[in-house]
């Protein structure tokens, strides 16, 4: 996940050489011009969720669509987003290769909200020659999500409550939402439980068999869905409660492993040991013979 | 010094051989360089362009190199096994032939791992063998079991060779200077005392010894090359014993062959008699029997227990590969076993005949062990490329395999230019021993 | 006849002949560019691989992924590559039941390993194990045994067994014995016969957790994309299936997932009676199977493919029968 992030940020610093060579195609349009956009529908979608840090991302994904063939999507590449509260500018940003366009609005940031107290999120694409001006809002109630995992009577229980605050800051349950509760997992997160928070609260008993990883540490997740009022809201929180029980052994001294099992060693070692003994005591003997070959020479040298 | 005389007399008889290139063999020098050089070129395509020039491809991926590299090798063993077995048992009638097959041995064992390297697709990063082994690898296994063999039977070679080279410093005055600082590097000062032939008879015994014990080591790595893997038709508790009994086989065989050639182009009636093929020939029946023996067995029990994998490696074999199987695994057997077991049929000729049919039977043994064994793996080959499903060996492998035979002989008739083919040493030896016991050794003349 | 069906497989190979020009331009203009603000000391070069992409300014327009996809990704070097991911155990779930075979996950595979159209990591075979049974699509990736016989033989420690039950190949390494081919019960492995362009392109170092690029006369295999698993994503095949065959994770954790849904291993091999392919052969594979009952459709779905393809499935029963009817 972290890695995705510095990616998507080392795209963005290479903004000048994907800007160069967009130029670039443009400029050489005249090879590309049978590949023209206007059989293609264009989608523009924002969306927002409120992250685990009370931060907001607001996500905009942006895409041709062919009209004959709807599996035909072509993401729109490097176009500037802007995201505004209302009137304020919140901040720009340009599509990535699979046309989506993200900014994170921290924590602190205040928000114009309406007499209900909707904040309203809006995302505009310009508009160029070839395509047209494309923008889409949302508008939303700020969630808070409360996630506590308590054990209560050694049951392992995940606690969530669900509130808006009022201008005067009074906590008003919300009276009905669907949640999802999911545990985190290397590649996704796995859901546990689908259910409805009712007045502000819902209680999940969390099951007792789940690994987590070698620590027995897992994060636990409850989501609000595309919620008509709130939006996307997550919470996560990490707690010691897996049952991981594998002994993690590295394996050695096996046929796959590095190092070989001990007794191929020390029979290998006899079996070498064992005739290269032999070669060198046969060798000794071929050098007893030639010393006796020379002794020979010497005294016959002598006695003639 | 009768001795001295008798030595002279020997040295001179087998000038011939070693000094004079008659025309026939010339032209058969040039022809086999002819076949090396082929083969060479052969070498380098393959070095050059890859594996892709080969018949091999991702289900067959050993292909004839590694059968020729089993046949040489197990040949060399084999070689070894006998030569040993001949010196260690003072076995009578062992002179006139312990040449011929050590010189096989040493011979093969060069040209043997050649094949091996011919199955390389890296020859570049041989060395890697040496910097990252892993002694798991029954490859690792066979790499030390053959080079420790070759250092033993360079050796032992050495060591049969010193009293002749001893015989051939002290009688080649009309030989060329080189020759003769040769021989004298080689005989390594021995003058034939009875203290220093004491000294070299007792190191060659235990050589011997050694030599064998090798030999069945080196046997069994190589058939556990095979039998350790999980594959169907190689997955076998016998593939040790297997390949020693065929590798003796194919042995014995060669060396009946070389016999024949030798005492023919060589003109050595009076040294390789007809008491010599006919042991080598009742040799060949025995390991004959014993190798339609192991073949029936191995077979045998695929068929009746047949498990599915076996039952279609069995269907392949009566299939695509029916003659061959006919011919490896019962004209190979039975035509020997025929010719040798009845006294009348057992004529010089005959006998270097069904030692042909052995070793080339054999040869083909191998092959229906490698390759039908690839093309039949446990998850069906479900591929359109007629190459991936079935092998057939490029023109590339044909020439470099025929340049191995190819040098095996050349590499032979070298060998025989430095020394002579019967060990004049043990012709002595025999005469000494003759003459303190007639009675005992007086219907083997010959030697 | 390879180089055809290459032309067919890759479906913008025609567009990518017309843009050649175009392409090559990129390149020289990224090489210069990056001589100028000297960002990476790699050179941009031409992968092939083309990727559609809609400007700002409304046309689509085809650009080289190695212009765009160029992330400076982490390289994992052959020396690191031998440890593994700490304390993961992956396992891959293939769900018989739902696979027709599309061929996705080949051809996904191919294209992130840089595989020609005859060289698959990941094969679809078609299984009959008996005349009477009903025969089956069984997607074969390498099993990544955890008693790995192709790593037993291994003569230079080429191939080798990770902490994580990652079976890869250093071919920095390999010398091409092709023992661990012979030694491979499941034919997982596959040699570079002859020598190819493709080995020769630099833009990106070989890491053995990318097989890219291959070696001639090395040994190369399904490798489960390490790569990708170190940025949490899914390995190719099981992201390129439509179907949600391929369910991949950690067995440590317990949990594996097809992108889509997210279950627990043991749940699902319990539940669907898992199994794995030759068990009786010890190796202990990584790789288990849901057995191919309620299937989500008819075997012959499967059949949509190729000429070439159907012709390798001609040994089986079914298919056989399936000619003889005139159905094929």
């Amino acid at each position: 996940m972290l890695n995705l992030e510095i990616m998507k940020s080392n795209l963005l610093k290479y903004t000048f050489i994907t800007s160069f060579i967009i130029t670039l195609l443009f400029s050489t349009n005249g090879v590309a011009q049978e590949l023209d956009a206007s059989n293609y529908k264009i989608r523009f979608n924002l969306k927002t969720v409120k992250q685990s840090d009370n931060s907001r991302l607001l996500e905009v994904i942006f895409f041709g669509q062919n009209k004959k063939d709807r599996k035909d999507k072509v993401p729109v590449f490097d176009a500037e987003i802007k995201f505004y509260n209302d009137d304020t500018l919140l901040g720009t940003s340009k599509t990535s290769n699979e046309g989506i366009a993200q900014i994170t609005v921290p924590e602190n940031q205040t928000y114009i909200k309406d007499k209900d107290g909707y904040i309203t999120f809006k995302a505009v694409f310009e508009g160029s020659d070839g395509l047209d001006e494309e923008d889409d809002d949302v508008s939303i109630k700020d969630l808070h999500l409360e996630l506590n995992l308590e054990e209560i009577d050694s049951i392992k229980t995940v606690i969530v409550k669900a509130f808006t605050l009022d201008s005067l800051g009074v906590k008003i349950p919300v009276e009905e939402a669907d949640i999802i509760i999911s545990v985190e997992a290397m590649l996704s997160k796995m859901k546990l439980e689908e259910g409805t928070i009712e007045d502000g609260e819902f209680e999940f008993e969390f099951p007792t068999d789940i690994p987590g990883d070698a620590n027995g540490d897992l994060i636990v997740y409850s989501i609000i869905e595309d919620h008509d009022d709130f939006g996307n809201v997550i919470q996560k929180k990490s707690e010691n409660w897996g049952n991981f029980q594998n002994q993690i052994v590295k394996e050695e001294n096996k046929l796959w492993s590095e190092a070989a099992p001990i007794w191929m060693y020390i029979v290998l070692t006899i079996l070498l040991v064992g005739v290269w003994a032999n070669y060198v005591y046969t060798a000794r003997y071929l050098f007893k013979i030639k010393k006796e070959g020379k002794q020979l020479e010497v005294n016959t040298e002598k006695t003639n | 010094m009768n001795l001295e005389n008798r030595k002279r007399e020997l040295a001179k008889e087998f000038s011939p051989l070693l000094e004079k290139t008659t025309k026939t063999s010339k032209i058969w020098i040039g022809f086999l360089i002819a076949v090396i050089l082929v083969g060479v070129y052969a070498f380098f395509l393959q070095l050059f362009k890859g594996h892709i020039v080969t018949g091999m491809r991702d289900n067959v991926v050993w292909g004839i190199y590694i059968i020729n590299f089993i046949f040489f090798v197990c040949l060399s063993y084999s070689g070894a096994f006998i030569s040993g077995i001949l010196h260690f048992f003072k076995t009578p009638w062992k002179n006139s032939i312990s040449r011929i097959v050590e010189i096989i041995t040493v011979l093969s064992l060069i040209i043997g791992p050649i094949f091996i390297l011919l199955c390389i697709g890296r020859l570049d990063r041989l060395h890697y063998l040496f910097l990252y082994p892993r002694i798991q690898s029954p490859i690792t296994w066979d790499i030390i079991a053959i080079m420790t063999d070759l250092i033993g039977c360079f050796i032992y070679l050495f060591l049969t060779f010193i009293p002749d080279f001893a015989i051939l410093r002290d009688n080649s005055e009309n030989a060329p200077k080189w020759r003769q600082k040769v021989y004298k590097f080689l005989a390594i000062g021995y003058q034939d005392t009875p203290e220093q032939r004491e000294k070299l008879h007792k190191v060659t015994r235990t050589m011997s010894a050694m030599v064998i014990a090798l030999a069945i080591v080196a046997y069994s790595v190589l058939a556990w090359i095979f039998s350790l893997t999980l594959q169907p038709g190689w997955n076998s508790s016998i593939f040790a014993p297997y390949f020693i009994v065929a590798g003796l086989y194919s042995g014995v065989g060669v060396i009946i062959i070389a016999m024949y050639l030798i005492r023919k182009y060589y003109n050595l009636e009076h040294y390789i008699r007809k008491v010599h093929f006919i042991g080598a020939g009742i040799i060949l029946l025995v390991i004959s029997l014993l190798f339609g023996y192991f073949t029936f067995s191995e077979y045998f029990s695929r068929w009746f227990s047949h498990k599915i994998q076996d039952a279609n490696l069995l269907n392949t074999l009566f299939t695509r590969y029916f003659w061959m199987f006919i011919f490896a695994n019962y004209i190979g057997v039975l035509v020997p076993i025929v010719i040798l077991f009845f006294k009348k049929f057992r004529t010089i000729k005959s006998i270097t005949f069904a030692a042909v049919i052995a070793v080339v039977g054999l040869w083909f043994n191998k092959y229906l062990i490698i390759v039908p064994t690839l093309e039949t793996p446990y998850l069906p080959i479900q591929d359109t490329r007629p190459e991936f499903i079935h092998y057939t060996a490029t023109w590339v492998e044909w020439a470099l395999s025929f340049a191995g035979v190819a040098a095996f002989i050349l590499f032979f008739i070298l060998i025989m230019k430095l020394v002579p083919i019967i060990p004049m040493s043990g012709i002595i030896d025999n005469e000494r021993d003759q003459k303190k016991n007639k009675k005992v050794y007086k219907k083997i003349v010959t030697e | 006849m390879e180089n055809n069906k290459t032309e067919k497989g890759g479906t913008n190979r025609r567009k990518f002949l017309k843009l050649g020009l175009m392409s090559s331009v990129t390149a020289v203009a990224g090489a210069s560019l990056i001589s100028n603000l000297a960002i990476q000391d790699e050179e941009v070069t031409d992968s092939g691989e083309k990727m559609r992409l809609l400007t700002p300014d409304g046309k689509i327009v085809e650009v080289d992924a190695s212009n765009i996809n160029k992330y400076p990704e982490a390289l994992i070097t052959p020396e690191e590559s031998r440890k593994g991911i700490p304390n993961r155990k992956f396992v891959m779930v293939i769900d018989l039941a739902k696979c027709k075979n599309a061929r996705k996950c080949v051809e996904g595979c191919q294209k992130a390993h840089d595989l020609d159209y005859n060289e698959e990591f990941m094969k679809v075979q078609l299984i009959q194990d008996n005349p009477e049974a009903s025969p089956y699509w069984l997607p074969k990736p390498c099993f990544h045994c955890d008693e790995p016989p192709c790593v037993t033989v291994c003569p230079t420690g080429a191939t080798f067994k990770r902490e994580d039950n990652i079976v890869l190949i250093d071919n920095d390494r390999c010398i091409g014995c092709k023992f661990c081919v012979t030694s491979c019960p499941y034919s997982a492995r596959q040699f570079n016969w002859g020598h190819k362009d493709k080995f020769d392109d630099t833009s990106q170092p070989y890491s053995p957790e990318t097989s890219v690029p291959a070696a001639e006369g090395t040994v190369m295999k399904c490798d489960f994309c390490p790569d990708m698993l170190r940025q949490g994503k899914l390995p190719h095949c099981a992201q390129s299936c439509p179907m949600g065959v391929i369910y991949f994770g950690d067995k440590n954790e317990d949990i594996v997932t097809n992108g889509e849904e997210t279950v627990r291993f043991s749940q699902l091999i319990k539940d669907r009676g898992g199994y794995r392919h030759l068990e009786h052969l010890g190796t202990k594979p990584n790789v288990y199977y849901l057995p191919a009952v309620n299937r989500q459709f008819p075997l012959e779905r499967g059949f949509n493919v190729d000429e070439d393809i159907i012709e390798r499935y001609k040994d089986v029963p079914y298919v056989q029968d399936l000619k003889k009817q005139g159905k094929i």
